[in-house]
């Protein structure tokens, strides 16, 4: 009998906790994106504002997320680190889906040399370190959100680029293509109506959770002095500059990196959702 | 097991070795008292184990840290004691000509260096010429426009003569850049190999340099040169110090209570408190010369109108800036020529400014920067007030003094500068980024000195026959070259401080250079290693007396 009744309730039980894990992760997503476009909405003082006699308060009612070593309410340069963290987190992922789709596509579609090259290519920056590409731009370019967003970007491309690929190849002998080729197409719109929004859609979801990945690299290379220079807000700077403290003022590492460990989950959880359902539009 | 009691485990089990890793970030431990037992008894031998902020490129050279690191292998004709005195090292006896133009130094007998060569009047003679050469950068800048020849009179006499009286000649010499090196490895070895091992006569040899990590110096058993000022003769009593970079202060500190080191040095002024409540001895030294100072760019800019400058320091209130965050440990320096603890030291010229957000305003309306944009920032025909302000970050200026620059910045906005603070990595600096006169209109820096003589290297002219890139404000006087050129030569020790104090209150009139705060040379050392001390010519740390106690 209980077993019967679990196998009933299971599916319903799996449905809800999906709902809700969607709700929470979207809700979440939202509140980031409030805080990005309108920060003096919801940040109760200025983020660049010092105020000495306030230096390394722990969080209160007052200050939230406590204060810095020169009196800064944490919590509004969180908010305020908002739009710089999620603009390098939707630029670097939204870079890697771009040059996945170049290099991805021309190596499923163009002919045996020019695909053995960027498959070789592709094989090349798969083996090079992110952080090594990221210390090579740093040293050119110097260190600033663009290149933040370069190094991530070009640091996640070469996997979507095999993804891409991928899904091209298998869409390429499908027989819809089978049939639009025989129906007389050229090769140019076979591409553009059939074979690349079957390739997009899954980079959808990828997108999604490339977003939480990169905010991750990039505040890891900001933490290591890589990123935005201080006294930005962007979160890897904030995580950067609060290790010097760590040993008195734990908050100013552990409250910004809780905030990027949010935001990477429901990006992600968003991005698996969404992965879900195109699936099960496929099926 | 079930699969939620698997995943509550695994949940458990993260949070563990995460609060473990807090634990260790945070540098707690469950020991108990870490000072020795009385009556505790010297040890033989042993390893110190030391952990230094930055790696040189090499062991001896024109940089400080280069200066630290020489310093234990290499010896200087004269060293400088607690009461700023010069007192013997290789040289027993020296003696300056009635016109000051002639030095005479009588060496120590029977001294060699580790390559078993003698430390003779011939050496000390070839290691002058070697250094105004340029073989080490800072040494030569000191001898620039003063030194002229040496020569060895016998076996231990060298005379040195200057083109210009210098009273204050032996006491540059007690700088670790004057470091003396076999003249047989000079002539004989490698640029790299001198570079990496440097042969002297003092109380450690260079052995392994794994670059990036430390550097293994080890015991001269045959040390027999120990400056007049050292706390015992002969060889050290430690075997070996290993010589560990570790960059980040967080770091090192962990080191230091972790005990994976028995010495750290640059310890951050908010861990300063908590290390001396804990017991372990601390060593602070407030390093003499030019302070932790900005100067502006007076060749190119805004900052060639003097009201502008006057206007950006009455701006800052940089005394509230250091006290908050140097927490009482890193002194406010107001003198931006010299630091507090230079002889000719003068009070005037650190007070020439006091924070004045009104005057700052009034200067800036009347130099005609009277708009301000939607950010505050001021605007003058269309032209935003924007200042170039890029900083060595984690050479010259380390965490403390990062976050102290970021409170001039937020101050100077205030007054409706737009501060550009850029932190220099040290490969971009290394390539000279941001240098001259187009690289930025305001810079920062220190430069460690024994004396106010400083302030020739740092202001004299630059001029096309005689170029001095020190000069970081571009600022080409030739009276304030005069004040300080007769300083150096000035006999009288009262007239001489009169004169250094006239320069740096001419700097300060002019607004050409402000001190932020003095530069500090700390130590934090565990309690079972003993007489660690600092030199007191740079605030280096000194190991040939050191033991450890059980």
């Amino acid at each position: 009998m209980t077993g019967v009744l679990e196998r009933t309730v299971a599916p319903v039980q799996r449905r809800r906790r999906v709902r809700v894990g969607f709700l929470a992760s979207a809700v979440t997503i939202g509140v980031f994106l409030a805080a990005a476009v309108t920060p003096h909405v919801l940040a109760p003082s200025d983020p660049f504002t010092m105020d000495f006699t306030r230096a390394l308060q722990s969080p209160s009612l007052a200050h939230w997320f406590g204060t810095d070593e020169s009196g800064r309410d944490l919590f509004s340069r969180v908010i305020y680190g908002a739009r710089e963290s999620l603009a390098i987190g939707v630029g670097a992922a939204g870079l890697g889906v771009l040059v996945a789709l170049v290099l991805g596509s021309i190596a499923a579609l163009a002919g045996r040399i020019l695909a053995g090259i960027v498959n070789r290519v592709i094989e090349v920056l798969f083996a090079f370190p992110t952080l090594l590409l990221a210390l090579l731009l740093v040293s050119i370019l110097g260190s600033s959100p663009l290149t933040l967003v370069i190094a991530v970007g070009l640091g996640s491309a070469p996997g979507y680029a095999r993804m891409v690929r991928g899904q091209i190849l298998s869409s390429k002998n499908s027989g819809y293509v089978e049939a639009a080729r025989a129906l007389g197409h050229a090769r140019f719109t076979i591409f553009r109506r059939h074979i690349l929004p079957n390739a997009l859609r899954p980079l959808i979801a990828i997108f999604t959770m490339g977003v939480g990945q990169s905010i991750v690299w990039a505040s890891g290379m900001a933490f290591i002095g890589l990123g935005v220079a201080p006294p930005s807000p962007e979160w890897g700077a904030l995580l950067d500059a609060g290790r010097a403290y760590i040993t008195q003022a734990s908050w100013l590492i552990v409250l910004p990196g809780f905030v990027i460990v949010v935001l990477a989950l429901a990006a992600t959880t968003l991005g698996k959702h969404i992965q879900s359902s195109l699936e099960k539009g496929d099926a | 097991m079930t699969l939620m009691h698997k995943h509550t485990l695994k949940t458990a089990q993260l949070i563990a070795a995460g609060v473990a890793a807090m634990l260790a970030l945070s540098g707690c431990s469950a020991g108990g008292s870490i000072q020795p037992e009385a009556g505790a008894k010297q040890v033989k031998g042993g390893t110190v184990s030391y952990g230094h902020q930055q790696e040189p490129a090499c062991v001896f050279g024109g940089w400080i840290e280069q200066a630290y690191l020489s310093y234990q292998v290499l010896d200087n004709l004269v060293s400088l004691d607690d009461n700023h005195t010069i007192v013997p090292w290789l040289a027993e006896t020296w003696q300056a000509s009635d016109d000051q133009l002639t030095w005479t130094f009588t060496l120590k007998e029977g001294v060699s260096f580790t390559d078993g060569t003698p430390v003779n009047a011939e050496a000390i003679a070839y290691n002058f010429d070697y250094w105004a050469a340029g073989g080490n950068s800072t040494a030569a800048v000191w001898l620039g426009g003063y030194y002229e020849s040496a020569e060895a009179l016998d076996e231990l006499t060298v005379q040195v003569n200057l083109a210009k009286p210098y009273p204050l000649f032996a006491e540059n010499l007690t700088q670790a850049y004057f470091g003396i090196q076999s003249k047989q490895a000079l002539e004989t070895r490698t640029e790299e190999e001198n570079c990496a091992s440097p042969i002297g006569s003092g109380a450690f040899t260079v052995g392994e340099w794994n670059r990036g990590e430390n550097i293994e110096l080890l015991r001269n058993d045959d040390y027999t040169s120990p400056p007049a000022n050292a706390r015992h003769d002969g060889a050290a009593y430690v075997e070996k110090v290993d010589w560990k970079f570790i960059s980040d202060a967080t770091t090192r500190v962990s080191a230091l209570r972790a005990g994976e080191a028995d010495a750290i040095y640059d310890v951050p002024a908010i861990e300063w408190a908590g290390i001396g409540e804990q017991g372990y001895d601390q060593l602070k030294y407030v390093t003499p010369g030019r302070p932790q100072q900005i100067s502006f760019n007076t060749a190119r800019g805004i900052f060639t109108d003097e009201n502008l400058r006057k206007a950006f320091v009455y701006s800052l209130d940089r005394e509230s800036i250091v006290d908050t965050i140097g927490k009482g440990v890193i002194p406010y320096e107001g003198n931006g020529a010299v630091s507090r603890t230079t002889p000719g030291y003068s009070e005037k010229a650190a007070d020439a400014y006091s924070f004045d957000l009104e005057k700052a305003n009034q200067l800036l309306d009347a130099a005609g920067w009277t708009e301000r944009d939607d950010d505050g920032y001021r605007v003058k025909d269309g032209k935003r007030l924007d200042v170039l302000f890029p900083y060595s970050g984690g050479t010259i200026i380390n965490a403390d003094g990062a976050s102290i620059l970021q409170g001039v910045q937020q101050q100077a906005k205030a007054a409706g500068f737009n501060v550009d603070l850029i932190p220099i990595p040290p490969s971009a600096a290394a390539s000279g980024k941001y240098s001259g006169v187009d690289g930025y209109d305001i810079s920062v820096g220190y430069w460690t000195s024994v004396n106010a003589g400083i302030q020739y290297i740092n202001w004299r002219q630059n001029l096309p026959e005689s170029p001095n890139n020190w000069n970081s404000a571009f600022y080409n006087d030739p009276q304030l070259e005069d004040i300080i050129v007769r300083a150096n030569s000035a006999a009288d020790l009262d007239e001489q401080n009169a004169l250094y104090a006239e320069a740096q209150e001419y700097i300060a009139d002019r607004a050409l250079s402000v001190g932020l705060y003095d530069r500090l040379s700390t130590l934090a050392v565990n309690p079972h290693l003993k007489d660690v001390w600092q030199e007191s010519a740079q605030g280096g740390p000194v190991f040939h007396d050191a033991y450890f106690v059980e």
